[in-house]
Order: structure tokens, then sequence, then C-alpha cells
């Protein structure tokens, strides 16, 4: 089956759960099309580059499917008819990549409090150990 | 060493004596090129939103059509601006 990533976007004053549960029925959709979903990931609310829809934040959610097209059709239909959700992208994909996506590990470094340059300094620590070894 | 790159470059005008410089983004230790990467598609987009030519960046062709759709992408779910004033 192809593997699709799809991204979509959530108006700024919906609760952490409603948004779990809106990503649940798609879920489902899928489930029931014969695919699964390999990775379910909430981004957080971002600042948008430009207004949608008059607003500028967004809740930003990401599914990593492995579905038959029915099924993909299925839910891009239902993500189309739903006025919560304000943008949305579904790409097909060669590979899902393991563990958490880009997004996630910046949101992490900046919960932390780290900046995203500490990341490269320990990566460059990392290179220069193994090299030494 | 200097006066051979001078012979190399010709004319001698080595106010114009660039080196030669590779693409960033193809070789083993190269990132992968994500719509999602904000970080990294941000550096090759001009303070205006505009997509850099590989020229100036020295993105290879190959990886320059790579880049531009990705970045595309980015600008649909607003990631990137498609202009920033």
């Amino acid at each position: 089956m192809p593997l699709y990533e799809s991204t979509f976007i959530t108006r700024q004053d919906m609760s952490r759960q409603d948004i779990t549960k809106l990503a649940d029925s798609f879920i489902a959709i899928i489930e029931q099309g014969g695919g699964k979903v390999v990775k379910n990931e909430y981004w957080g609310l971002r600042n948008f580059a430009y207004r949608i829809n008059k607003s500028r934040k967004g809740h930003y959610t990401m599914l990593a499917i492995d579905a038959p097209t029915a099924a993909i059709k299925e839910m891009e239909r239902n993500i189309g008819i739903n006025e919560d959700i304000l943008r949305s992208l579904t790409v097909r994909v060669e590979t899902i990549e393991e563990g958490p996506s880009v997004m996630m590990q910046q949101a992490r470094s900046r919960e932390e409090g780290y900046g995203a340059d500490t990341d490269i300094v320990t990566e460059a620590e990392e290179r220069v150990e193994a090299a030494a070894n | 060493m200097e006066k051979s790159h001078e012979s190399n470059a010709g004319a001698g005008r080595k106010v114009f004596f660039r080196r030669k410089k590779t693409c960033p983004l193809s070789g083993n230790n190269a990132p992968k090129i994500d719509y999602k990467d904000v970080k990294l598609l941000s550096r090759f987009i001009s303070e205006r939103g505009k997509i850099l030519p590989s020229r100036i960046t020295s993105v290879s062709h190959k990886k320059q059509r790579v880049l531009a759709s990705a970045i595309k992408r980015a600008r649909n779910i607003a990631l990137l601006p498609f202009v920033t004033k």
C-alpha cells in the first residue's frame, strides 16, 4: 500500500481534546478502509507565515499513513467538509522516516528551553567522538 | 599557490577568482530535503520569501527541483510565506 503524510491545521480556539478526537475520527476512517496510521504527531500551536481566514495561528497535526487510495480519498473528503480545519496537505512519500519528525524535535528543544543551536553543537561533538574512535 | 590559481582563472583577474562551491544538499552528510524542515528551507529563500536561484546557493540542478517543490509545499500549509513585505 502506498505511504502518505497528511497534515492538517485546525482553528486556534480548539482544545487539545477536540483535536485528538478529530484525529481519531480520521484514523477510524483509514482503518475502516483497510489501512493503518503509522505515526500521529501533534506539532502544537504554531504561528502562520501569512493569515488564513483572518487567523494568525493554528494547531498542526500530522498523520503518517499506510493505506489504499480509497481510504485516503475518503479522509480527504471528510477534511474538506470539516469547518474546524483551515488547511490541509496530503502528500505521497517514498518512506516514512523513523522516529519523530523535524517538527517534533524542534518543539521539544523549545520546551526544554534550549535553542536549536545547542542541538547542532552536540551533534558536532558526537561526530568528533566517533571520528576519534 | 596563488599564482597557479590566477592562471587557472584565466586573464589573470584575481578579483573575479572564485572557489568552486559544492552543492550543500548533495553528498553523504547532506540534510534531507523535507517540506517540514522550515529551518533548512528558510536558508534557500530570500528576505522577500522568493526561492533563491541555484547560481547563488550553488544547489545542484537535481536538488534544486526537489527543493522548489518542498518550499512550495511548506508555503501551502503556512510554514513559509508566499511574500513578505
